[in-house]
Parts: structure tokens; C-alpha cells; sequence
């Protein structure tokens, strides 16, 4: 396929699976603003996931928090700049795409742009407008997974997705490592990360104890079977970089199975025995480096960037 | 109210051939679609123009104009009432129409190559050396099967009398195909069981036989030739017509930047490396393809690329150079071709048309000016157009100044009426005028043209400016079998 078709499917999996993760974590937060955490600080999470540039001092009320994490354009990192890449990255392979995705797409654009769901976050229930948002983009995966044929860009995309959601995972833990610090309630706290990453029913019937350091950052980091795991992200990934073999130039493909398994050993190997939240912060770092390097080879070999 | 009530309502004007009445009474062939509708209330109807609408916003049928970085999305207006044509009045447009493109393209291959016509007398030389769209890089340039005009749209329009007219040859890069083939996917939901009770004919084989026609260019000795359809690119009005019909071709859907010339071979970058290209279908305007050629600051082309043409290892479709043939100056000149090149009559009418460069001409338009329109030569799109019924004196007089400083630049023709059709228009059915443009696709085997068309539609009541430009939508159309 073109090395620019490529790309821009890479990407357009990449901001739909970001959307979907930002959604969840602040539906879950939103969730616990209202009820179990007191004095939730909306600033922290505009900064944590907003570019540096782009930092404000002004303190938030919740619904405006909302808005400007949702619908501000303006905000680079807003849920509609998002949907907007992702659409713009779409539209540029319109025919790549199958006609059923570009039309869900557009449904979730039209979704987000609808002045109803500004009035639920405004003023109505946002966890309504959230839930619809959510549902566009469970229709999405959906979609995808049903229409889209197993070629190439199909590869792309779920490298791009994995990519992404390791990278998701990360950030929402270190918002909550962050949280830690000036929040001494360490259960509430790991209770609403993974219910941020769908994971906290999960939790209880595979570690079978109440929620721990331990085995919180376990299922975050290493859990094979948790969807949102770092490990478990990245074993995916190798699974469809597996596919590129036939199609790639050998030299290309051996230089990123290296880096793959570089990152995979050092998750693997590299976890403590028995993690601390200070324990794990150097694994988190070194993690972002090898994500980071896999990315721009790719980036390099398939997507014609040189 | 009833439709019955609604159509009771429909008033033609005078002197206009109106598609569906003849003094109040409705024509056989509208007969059954009118008939299937009696029993539905405007209120329904109005339900099926919001459906409408909200297919085409989700289906992504958009065009974009963009001036907030974002863009704001918009649909072509499409009008839910079908316009319907007859098995026999199809049947002579098909006719007049291959008729047309056959002549046409022997004029494209004689005018680059001998030049007969121009020896013969038949046309005069100046109007082809003065012509911009004369491509000298394209004289004596063999194409593969002397094919230039691989796809046309003819654009057709019907005088008081009902008798068609062709109004524009156009010969480069005519859009509007997808807006055929998405406007009976409209129509089938908007209206279901219609088009099957009506016998109407249906469109779906364009992209194939597109298709088919682009593989067969291919010089190379390969079962598979690369076929690619180039693209501008996203910002493009007609982006969605390019991503359309590379989808239903399985082509891809290239830009100017994944494609590299090396050794006047074309390539396209991919992942597994460059792959080498047989057959592009451009959208992308003559002057843009090969800024080494032509316009050097084109972003939107490939270097090299005419260099590759030109030694035949890659085919380009539409030919570079067709604006030639559909320049308007040389319009008039069409039937003298058919009689040339054919020794035969022709079958469509051509308007009459006064070239502004002869002063008799130039006196008479400027005389008669109630009753005429002044083009320009090379523009479309409805653009650089003065309507002589709607204009001012102000604005007459400044454009006989533009006129005047280069008047091989303008025709005028008398202003026909174009004929009227009903719509849908804020609950009430109304006539509005149309065009019609078939698309004709010429391939080794012969002419080919899918039965149907795009049929433009000036929403403005009483206007005769079709372009979507000026504030036109369009139909779906019917030919019935």
C-alpha cells in the first residue's frame, strides 16, 4: 500500500483509540468528582493531558473543565480536535477505509459537534453525553473489526491502536501517581484508575484481595490478560508487525523485531518483584524511550518520513 | 392536502418546454411515478428532503469549504423528485453524443498531428493558435489508441421546442459522475419500489466500465496493470467524486506526492517499496501535472511525468491538451467537424454562437444584448458570465470594456430557456430549470455511455444558472428502458 495511505491509517487508529481512552478515564473521574473524591482537581488532568504550551492558571469549575477537555477547540488536545484528526486522517484515505468506518467516523464527528451534546455537558448530565460518545466509538471498533479486510493497512491500524493505548495507559498512570502525592486515600485512588481503564472488575476475581500497590501496578503494567496493559499492548503489537515480514525489505524488518523485543525484555525483565510507586517510575520512563524509538523507525521504513 | 392537490397547484411558464406537463396534462412518461405518489402528503414529503439530507451529512457526500482550518461541511442540494427521461429521447442523445465524441477526438488527433482540418479550410488557423488550452508539448505525440477524450460530459440542455441542445463539450476533467451514481442510491431510499416499478435503467456500471477502459491503455506486457487515479488532494471541491470512484475501482487513490519518476518510468511509494505505475486517471488540470512542463510552481503534479508520457511508458487520462476541442470559440465549429471528419449531419443541435472577435458579431450581440449571453472562452463553472436579461446598463458597459481589450476571449450565444422540471420546493412543488450531463467513456472497444446523467438543477426560481457554484443542486435521472 502507499507509504501515505499508511501513515494516515496509522494515525487515524491512533487518535481514535486516544479518544476513546481520554473518554473513559474522564467519565470515571467525573464519576468520582461527584461522589468519593472530594475537591477533585480538574487542573490536574487539564495539565496532565494538555500540551505544555498550552497551560493556563485558571482554576476550572467542572463543567467548564469539561468543556474546555471535550469541545474546546482550541485545546490541541481536546476529545473534538480528536475526532477531527482522526476524521481528516480518514477522509484522506477515503477509499482505503471501507465506506461502513468512514460513515461511523462521520457519525461520531457529527456527534460531537451536535449542540445537544454541549447542552449535556453544560448544563444536562454529562454522563449521558459521555455514554453517547462512548457508544460512537464502541460503533467504530465495531465497524473495523467487521468490514475492514485483513491486509496491510489493517496491520497499521492496530499497530497504531496499541501504540496508542500502551502510551494512554501510561499517562493515566502517572496522572494518578501524581494524584498520589497530595491524596493520601491510595485505595479510592487505584480504585478509579481501573475503573479509568475498564479494568476494576477485572481486578477483583483475578487477584482475589483487595486493592494493593502491588497488584494494582501488576495488572497495569504486566497482566497478559488485561486489555490496557502495557505488556499485553505491546504483545500485540508484535503480533501484527509479525504480518509486515513478507512485504518489507528484510534489513527494515529485522532492525524493528529488534527494538520490539528490546522493549518487550524490558517490561518483562525489568519489573520489580514487588513494585513501589516510586519503584516503578524508572520502568514507566525507560518504556516511553523504547516506544518512542520503535515509533520513529517506523515511521521511517513504511510511512516514507526520512 | 393530497399530492394530487400540490400538483394541482404546479404552474408552467410559457415558452418553456416543461419535462413533466403539456398544457396541465401530465406526460405518459411521469405517469406512473406520479401515480405511486398520489396518496402522499406534502407532510411525507418533506420527511423524504430531510432524509435526503441527512443521508448525504452522514454518508460523508460533502464538499468542503474551508475557512476556519477546520471546514464547514456542505451537501450539494439534491432535489428528491427524479427528472425522466424516455427510452427514445436517450436513444438520440446517445447517438448525437458518440456521434460528437467520435468527431472530437479525431479533431484532437489531427490537430496535433497533420492538421487536415485547418489545411482544408474548414477551420481557420488563428482560432486554434490563439486557443491557450493548445498544448504545443502534445504536437505530434502518439497516444495509445489514439484515445484523448476518455471520458466526457456532454452538457445538453432543451429549447421551448424540446429538441436538445449540446451547450459545453466538456472534454479535460468533467465531474459530477459520483453525484449520478449517489443520487439513485438516494432515490432508492427515499422512495422505495420506485425505480424498480418505473423500469428505470440503471447507472451501477460506470466505475466497471471505467475501469475496464484503463486497464486495456496499459502498455505494459503485464496481467495486471497499475492502474491510479491522481487526486489534488483533500481540499479539493470534488474529493469525495475521486475517493467515489477510486473505491468502487479498487484503484489507488494517489497524490502528486506519492508518485516519483525515475527513468521516465513512474513509481508510486509504498510500503514494500516503489511500484511501478501503467495507467494514471488525473484530476488534476493540465497545467499542474508536470511542473517541469508546465506551470513550474505546481505542487499538485509529478516531475518527470511528461517525459514518462511522452515515451508511452505511462498512459494519462484524460490526454493533456483536450481544451482545444471543448474551447468555446471553437463550439461553433463542431458540426463543420462531424460534416469533415464523419460525412455526416449531426444529430444534436449546436446553439448558435457569435465570435466576438468579428466586429459584425461583436455589433449585434452588443445590439441584442437583452437576449443574449457572453461567456468567456475558457472559463467554466458559470464564472466570467454575463447574462444580458439580468443585467444592468452599468454593468453591460463595463463588460463591453472587457470585451473589447480581448475579444477572442468571448462568444455570445442568445439565451435559451432551458426547460423546467418539478422540485420540491419549501413544501410545494415547483418547475425549475435544468441541464443534463451523460458522461461518455471512449475505450479501444468504442464509445460507451452509462444510461443516465447528472442533471443540474438552478434552485433559484426563474434562473437559468445550473453550475453548483451558483447556487445550483441536482436530480436524480431517469432513463427509462
Amino acid at each position: 500500500m502507499l507509504s501515505r495511505v499508511a501513515d494516515a491509517v496509522f494515525w487515524m487508529a491512533r487518535y481514535m483509540e486516544r479518544t476513546d481512552n481520554i473518554l473513559r478515564a474522564l467519565r470515571t473521574n467525573y464519576i468520582a468528582s461527584q461522589d468519593e473524591i472530594q475537591n477533585f482537581d480538574w487542573q490536574l488532568w487539564i495539565d496532565g493531558l494538555g500540551a505544555t504550551a498550552q497551560k493556563t492558571d485558571v482554576k476550572l469549575a467542572y463543567r467548564e473543565a469539561l468543556h474546555h477537555l471535550l469541545l474546546n477547540k482550541e485545546n490541541d488536545t481536546s476529545v473534538i480536535t480528536n475526532i477531527v484528526r482522526a476524521r481528516e486522517n480518514a477522509r484522506s484515505v477515503q477509499d482505503y477505509v471501507t465506506k461502513e468506518v468512514w460513515q461511523s467516523m462521520n457519525d461520531y464527528y457529527h456527534l460531537i459537534r451536535d449542540k445537544h451534546t454541549e447542552y449535556l455537558l453544560l448544563h444536562g448530565d454529562p454522563v449521558t453525553a459521555f455514554d453517547n460518545l462512548l457508544r460512537e466509538s464502541t460503533l467504530f471498533y465495531g465497524t473495523v473489526d467487521i468490514t475492514m479486510n485483513r491486509g496491510e493497512g489493517y496491520t497499521f491500524l492496530n499497530i497504531g491502536k496499541y501504540i496508542e493505548r500502551l502510551l494512554r495507559s501510561l499517562d493515566i498512570l502517572e496522572l494518578k501517581l501524581k494524584e498520589l502525592e497530595t491524596n493520601d486515600n491510595e485505595m479510592v485512588q487505584w480504585k478509579y484508575l481501573l475503573y479509568s481503564l475498564s479494568g476494576y472488575e477485572f481486578h477483583t476475581k483475578f487477584y482475589r484481595n483487595t486493592l494493593t500497590t502491588e497488584s494494582v501496578l501488576h495488572q497495569v503494567i504486566s497482566n497478559v490478560q488485561f486489555p490496557h496493559s502495557v505488556f499485553y499492548c505491546l504483545l500485540r503489537v508484535e503480533r501484527y508487525f509479525k504480518n509486515l515480514d513478507t512485504i518489507s525489505l528484510p534489513e527494515h524488518y529485522k532492525e524493528l523485531e529488534f527494538l520490539l523485543g528490546r522493549a518487550l525484555s524490558n517490561l518483562r525483565y525489568g519489573m520489580p518483584a514487588r513494585p513501589t510507586v516510586e519503584g516503578i517510575k524508572p520502568l514507566i520512563e525507560s518504556t516511553r524511550i523504547e516506544i518512542k524509538s520503535l515509533g520513529q523507525k517506523l515511521a521511517g521504513f513504511y510511512f516514507g518520513y526520512s | 392536502m393530497s399530492f394530487a392537490s400540490l400538483l394541482a397547484e404546479y404552474t408552467t411558464r410559457p415558452n418553456i418546454w416543461d419535462e413533466m406537463c403539456v398544457q396541465d396534462e401530465i406526460r405518459n412518461h411521469y405517469q406512473v411515478f406520479f401515480d405511486s405518489l398520489s396518496q402522499v402528503s406534502p407532510a411525507e414529503l418533506s420527511r423524504k428532503d430531510e432524509l435526503a439530507k441527512k443521508l448525504f451529512m452522514s454518508q460523508g457526500v460533502t464538499f468542503t469549504v474551508y475557512n476556519d482550518g477546520e471546514g464547514i461541511e456542505k451537501i450539494f442540494p439534491f432535489d428528491i423528485i427524479p427528472r425522466i427521461i424516455t427510452a427514445t429521447e436517450w436513444q438520440h442523445i446517445e447517438a448525437g453524443i458518440k456521434q460528437r465524441i467520435k468527431a472530437l477526438n479525431i479533431f484532437l488527433k489531427d490537430i496535433y498531428h497533420d492538421q487536415f482540418i485547418i489545411k482544408d479550410g474548414v477551420i481557420p488557423p488563428s482560432l486554434v493558435h490563439s486557443c491557450p488550452n493548445f498544448l504545443r508539448e502534445m504536437v505530434n505525440v502518439d497516444v495509445p489508441f489514439n484515445i484523448y477524450t476518455h471520458i466526457s460530459g456532454i452538457d445538453l440542455i432543451r429549447d421551448s421546442d424540446g429538441s436538445f441542445y449540446v451547450l459545453e463539450d466538456n472534454l479535460r476533467t468533467p465531474s459530477g459522475v459520483s453525484y449520478m451514481l449517489e443520487n439513485r442510491n438516494m432515490t432508492y431510499r427515499v422512495f422505495p419500489g420506485l425505480v424498480p416499478r418505473n423500469n428505470v435503467r440503471s447507472v451501477k456500471d460506470y466505475p466497471d466500465l471505467l475501469l475496464k477502459n484503463l486497464l486495456a491503455i496499459s502498455n505494459r506486457q503485464k496481467s495486471q496493470p497499475t492502474v491510479v487515479l491522481l487526486t489534488p488532494g483533500i481540499y479539493n471541491s470534488a474529493y469525495f467524486e475521486h475517493t467515489t470512484l477510486a473505491r468502487l475501482m479498487g484503484i489507488e487513490l494517489v497524490e502528486g506526492r506519492d508518485l516519483v519518476v525515475d527513468n521516465a518510468k513512474v513509481y508510486m511509494k509504498t510500503t514494500a517499496g516503489l511500484k511501478q505505475v501503467d495507467v494514471i486517471y488525473r484530476r488534476v488540470d493540465d497545467d499542474f501535472i508536470d511542473p517541469l512542463v508546465f506551470n513550474p510552481g505546481s505542487i499538485l503534479g509529478v516531475s518527470g511525468l511528461y517525459y514518462a508520457y511522452r515515451k508511452g511508458n505511462v498512459a494519462i487520462v484524460n490526454a493533456p491538451g483536450n481544451g482545444v476541442a471543448d474551447d468555446k470559440a471553437v463550439y461553433p465549429f463542431v458540426p463543420d467537424m462531424i460534416k469533415y471528419y464523419l460525412n455526416e449531419e449531426p444529430i444534436l443541435k449546436t446553439v448558435p454562437t457569435y465570435a466576438m472577435e468579428n466586429p459584425d458579431h461583436f455589433k449585434h450581440v452588443f445590439g441584442n444584448i437583452a437576449k443574449m449571453v457572453i461567456k468567456k472562452t475558457n472559463e467554466s463553472g458559470g464564472y466570467g458570465m454575463l447574462m444580458g436579461s439580468a443585467a444592468t446598463e452599468q454593468q453591460v458597459g463595463d463588460y463591453k470594456k472587457e470585451v473589447e481589450k480581448n475579444p477572442r476571449q468571448f462568444i455570445a450565444q442568445p439565451i435559451i430557456s432551458l426547460s423546467s422540471v418539478p422540485c420540491f420546493i419549501n413544501n410545494k412543488i415547483q418547475p425549475r430549470h435544468v441541464d443534463l450531463r451523460p458522461f461518455a467513456l471512449y475505450g479501444p472497444q468504442g464509445i460507451e455511455i452509462v444510461p443516465g446523467g447528472l442533471t443540474r438543477v438552478a434552485l433559484r426560481e426563474g434562473s437559468l444558472v445550473v453550475n453548483s457554484s451558483q447556487g445550483g443542486g441536482s436530480k436524480d435521472t431517469w432513463i427509462l428502458s
